[in-house]
């Protein structure tokens, strides 16, 4: 349990330092800004209770909110992602279910299950995210293409860290 | 009561969800208006250490570009020193004459974090309201406008940069002298839009866009950008497209212009309003 604690502890500082050191600089084509700190999230645990999933998305997104001075925008983004991610688990289960105590990983599950579980709340995090920091619907169209571009980018490098994550 | 208990037992996930939403909606519309928020103050100068250490990374491998824009900022100093001091000793001014005050002060400051891809940016700098920083201070790069503080700390302030959807300055353009207002658009980091400009009003490609000097931030004339296309938009104005001259990509040493006459224009303007 300790162990688990402090697994997911590394992973979070790993994260959220991947996030302000690298990818909050990258600006691909004026449209393309990856969120990977959202994979924490998806990497807790399958059988983690929602409550503490909701707080710790919360927190999560919060101490986003203290590195870019916007509060509360990361935060609700986050805790909308960490409130469907039960629903998100339970539409794409495999046939025989979760085994106890596993971790949603790309290794037990498969890419394809990986894929889609990550590209569903990416996209709902993402949309959520860049609505709020636009905070109003007049460049509707061009926001959308900026969620989906970014979506894009952020579901392929968190593969990319899956990989990296599975490699060590 | 027994009721009331199983409601909340049974949608106890919807309703922390809708508390944690809650605290994130009430932060974000009170937090929009950004200097308001002690929370933010306080908690910036907690970060600061941090973006300091990081912006002393990376600026150590800027530091030839820097040397370059320093050394080239120089030298058009040095070149209007000469110039003053050449007229001065013809024409005889006195300093110490009373009607002599100075209008604008500049005091330089480091950029120590700051951001492009969001769509509403700032910048921390590492100056506060200890060195003299106060709100509503203008901030240009050495190429041109850059910001305005919006937040003071005791020892950093927050600047509104200019690639912000909240952000509008007074701006002319330098051939004939029509002034429009100033925004970004939220797209491109290296393209503001300058509207309010009448159609009859004749420019080219490459023309100076400077600013006017009317709200009292900015002192006139500094440069802004040039223009770089333009488009009829409704009525009988035109959409020009301004490129930049500030690289924000590249943004480190700033100064800051305060305006010793501001609060004496305001006050006189109020009086008429």
């Amino acid at each position: 349990m300790i162990n688990r604690i402090l697994k997911f502890s590394l992973i979070f500082v790993l994260l959220i330092l991947l996030q302000v050191l690298v990818f909050d600089n990258i600006r691909f084509g004026g449209y393309i800004n990856p969120y990977i700190y959202v994979m924490f999230i998806l990497l807790l645990p399958v059988e983690i209770p929602s409550w503490l999933l909701l707080l710790i998305s919360f927190a999560t997104g919060a101490v986003m909110d203290i590195f870019c001075g916007s509060p509360g925008m990361h935060a609700s983004a986050t805790v909308l992602a960490g409130f469907v991610r039960p629903y998100a688990l339970r539409i794409i289960s495999p046939r025989d279910g979760y085994e106890p105590g596993a971790d949603p990983s790309m290794f037990i599950y498969g890419l394809r299950w990986f894929l889609i579980y990550t590209s569903f709340i990416i996209l709902i995090h993402h949309t959520a995210l860049f609505y709020l920091e636009v905070f109003r619907f007049t460049d509707f169209f061009s926001t959308m293409l900026r969620v989906i571009m970014s979506s894009v980018f952020s579901i392929i490098f968190i593969i990319l860290l899956e990989y990296i994550r599975k490699g060590k | 009561m027994r009721n009331l208990l199983n409601f909340l037992a049974k949608y106890n996930n919807l309703i922390i969800f809708l508390i944690l939403e809650g605290i994130s909606f009430y932060l974000l519309t009170t937090g929009n208006t950004y200097h308001n928020t002690q929370i933010v103050k306080e908690v910036k100068g907690l970060t600061s250490g941090i973006d300091v250490r990081i912006t002393n990374a990376r600026n150590y491998f800027h530091l030839r570009d820097i040397n370059q824009a320093l050394s080239y900022e120089n030298s058009s100093l040095k070149n209007n020193i000469f110039l003053l001091r050449t007229r001065e000793n013809l024409q005889f001014i006195p300093v110490s004459d009373t009607n002599y005050k100075q209008q604008y002060q500049f005091t330089s400051a480091e950029v120590i974090n700051n951001s492009v891809t969001r769509q509403k940016n700032f910048f921390t700098l590492n100056k506060g309201s200890r060195q003299g920083m106060a709100i509503d201070m203008a901030v240009s790069s050495d190429a041109g406008v850059a910001g305005v503080i919006v937040g003071c700390s005791r020892n950093y302030s927050i600047a509104m940069s200019l690639l912000n959807l909240d952000f509008k300055v007074s701006a002319r353009l330098k051939s004939n002298g029509y002034f429009g207002s100033l925004g970004w658009d939220g797209k491109e980091y290296k393209y503001a839009v300058l509207s309010e400009i009448p159609q009859h009003v004749t420019f080219g490609i490459g023309d100076t866009v400077e600013t006017t000097g009317y709200s009292a931030i900015f002192p006139e004339g500094i440069m802004i950008g040039t223009v770089s296309g333009f488009e009829k938009s409704g009525g009988d104005f035109y959409k020009i497209r301004v490129l930049l001259k500030t690289d924000f990509k590249k943004l480190h040493f700033v100064s800051v212009i305060g305006n010793m006459k501001k609060k004496e224009q305001l006050e006189l303007e109020k009086q008429f309003q």
